[in-house]
């Protein structure tokens, strides 16, 4: 290559690299979840749409909804699932790594490689984890990982009838999820154990905080 | 699957015991790490030498059984050697923090390496004598013997051992306080996140338990020729262990008074706290018989009884009964334990006594003192 052709071509990237970068080019997904608990009633569709979803054996769950009786005496229902926290505690003590967390703020499980030690299960603040019956590796809430891929949404923030889960990507200033977690007064499980978990809630009483 | 109290997490009533009882008989089977400790702490200080072999042989026995409890309670044991071969050591983003499942897997290779360096340099010459009487073995006993043929090369290993022992001594510490650190540190069950001291007790009760083996061993082997030499040192080193755990634990039940009285999350130690008074009893009556062992030297199988009656209990307390207790800290569950967790917990201890079998029917636990 001549001297001139190698000057033109370094000129001709300098506007590519004057070009304003656009969100979407520099800042990864986050995924996150809002639940408002006054909008939930304890119907279960999250529970059924997650197990029908992703083929969760009977008797363990990877989202459930906890009845709560407040101290007014009113009652309050709490949808739970894994909390995919910025500071997992279930990730440090996968002995293989199978349990990991990626870019987009998910923390998976790779069954591949997955031995079934329990460890991370023990590690998990929430009780969120648990041995799949049937797989023999440790299992939970994937944020519908498959159906991210596709641009549609987790199969509880699907069903739930009374739009109590709303999910998205929390890194983009327009999305609904920040503009909603900004503006209310929102509550994390557990904050004592500093997980950073990426379910908030709002109206969330402290009877449920366990 | 009936749970006691409320509220709980639906996922701990499938599997409350999740990692099963053999977790309990594969604590004691630690137990051959501090048998090590002993065995290079008496080889460097040179004191309690008598006991070297009998501590050395049945340190490596029990600790090459370890692993076994662990791979019995795995559900995909078909995979467990990707521990070693994926072992999550090194942070990144992606794999924050590290595992001690994988830390202390590998660190059981690199001290089953060592000791069994350590055993079988330690008994070269030994095995030397024992190929020159001959006998069907004298071969095996020969190759063991790894070519040390005199006294004067025996003597020249000396300094080699001794680096070796103090080597050997650092992996076998960080064993004799697993899988309590496992438990305080990268686990969230109620329980155990609020037992801090629990490796200083791990550490201790160790000391304690593998004396206990030790002293059972020796009564079993020499009967009416207990040889006060030997049994000394041990029982002097196990009524420390027991002492030492006997304190500990009161003062954690002490801590646990101080910082949940009065709130509900206290009647969660119920299901705890009762055993741990039958625990600090029986260490403290091990440790009185073990200052009469020292005057009447056939008590001393009563000492070991004793104490290992404690030690299994608090074992079954802590890593059984502590997984009872809800993540919430408000509730119970009840334990349910596996058909055949019976054998399960057995094995690691029977395949640790069939390796203490067969070893010490090829490396003498009684030799002559060189140099």
């Amino acid at each position: 290559m001549r001297r001139r052709d190698l000057l033109k071509l370094g000129l001709s990237a300098v506007p590519i690299l004057l070009l304003p970068t656009s969100h979407a080019l520099t800042q990864p997904k986050r995924y996150a979840m809002m639940i408002d608990v006054t909008r939930c009633y304890g119907c279960m569709a999250c529970v059924a749409a997650c197990a029908a979803e992703n083929n969760v054996p009977i008797g363990v769950f990877r989202t459930w909804v906890e009845r709560h009786v407040r101290a007014d005496g009113n009652i309050v229902f709490v949808p739970k699932q894994c909390n995919h926290c910025e500071n997992p505690p279930c990730v440090k003590p996968c002995p293989t790594g199978a349990t990991f967390k990626r870019e987009d703020g998910l923390v998976l499980i790779n069954d591949e490689i997955c031995i079934g030690c329990g460890a991370c299960i023990q590690a998990c603040p929430y009780g969120a984890r648990f041995v799949n019956p049937v797989k023999g590796v440790a299992d939970k809430c994937t944020f519908c990982e498959h159906k991210l891929a596709k641009g549609l949404l987790p199969a509880c923030v699907e069903a739930c009838p009374t739009a109590a889960r709303i999910f998205g990507d929390i890194s983009d200033l327009d999305s609904e999820i920040k503009k909603l977690v900004e503006s209310s007064n929102v509550q994390i499980l557990k904050s004592w154990a500093h997980t950073d978990p990426e379910i908030y809630y709002k109206n969330l009483p402290k009877e449920a905080d366990i | 699957m009936m749970a006691l109290g409320a509220p709980l997490f639906p996922n701990e009533l499938v599997e409350p015991i999740l990692w099963h009882p053999v977790i309990f008989a594969y604590a004691l089977v630690i137990s051959g790490a501090d048998l090590i400790i002993l065995a290079s702490l008496a080889y460097i200080s040179r004191r309690m030498t008598k006991a070297i072999p009998l501590l050395l042989v049945l340190g490596v026995s029990f600790f090459s059984a370890a692993l076994l409890g662990p791979l019995a309670d795995l559900r995909q044991p078909s995979r467990a050697p990707l521990i070693f071969s994926l072992a999550h050591l090194v942070p990144t983003e992606t794999h924050p923090g590290f595992s001690f499942i994988a830390l202390y897997a590998n660190l059981w290779l690199i001290l089953i390496i060592l000791s069994v360096i350590f055993l079988l340099f330690y008994q070269s010459y030994h095995l030397h004598l024992k190929s020159q009487a001959g006998g069907r073995l004298r071969i095996l006993y020969r190759i063991l013997s790894l070519g040390v043929g005199n006294e004067e090369r025996y003597k020249k290993l000396k300094p080699f051992l001794t680096l070796l022992a103090a080597i050997t001594i650092i992996p076998a510490v960080l064993w004799g306080i697993y899988p309590s650190v496992l438990v305080v540190f990268q686990t969230w069950l109620f329980l155990w996140r609020n037992w801090a001291i629990l490796p200083l007790i791990f550490f201790a009760d160790t000391f304690v338990a593998s004396t206990a083996a030790a002293i059972l061993v020796y009564y079993i082997i020499k009967l009416a020729h207990l040889d006060y030499d030997v049994l000394s040192p041990l029982l002097k080193v196990h009524s420390a262990g027991c002492v030492s755990v006997a304190g500990l634990l009161g003062v954690q039940l002490l801590l646990w008074n101080q910082w949940f009285d009065g709130s509900p999350l206290n009647t969660a130690f119920d299901v705890v706290v009762p055993i741990i008074y039958y625990v600090i009893a029986l260490l403290l009556l091990s440790f009185i018989l073990a200052l009469a062992s020292l005057k009447v030297t056939k008590l001393s199988v009563f000492v070991s009884i004793v104490a290992l009656l404690g030690v299994i209990l608090n074992k079954w307390n802590t890593l059984v009964n502590g997984q009872l207790i809800s993540r919430t800290g408000l509730g119970v569950l009840s334990l349910e334990l596996p058909p055949d967790w019976l054998l399960t917990t057995l094995s690691p201890i029977a395949a640790a006594i069939f390796i203490f079998i067969v070893l010490s029917s090829i490396f003498p636990l009684k030799v002559k003192e060189v140099g």
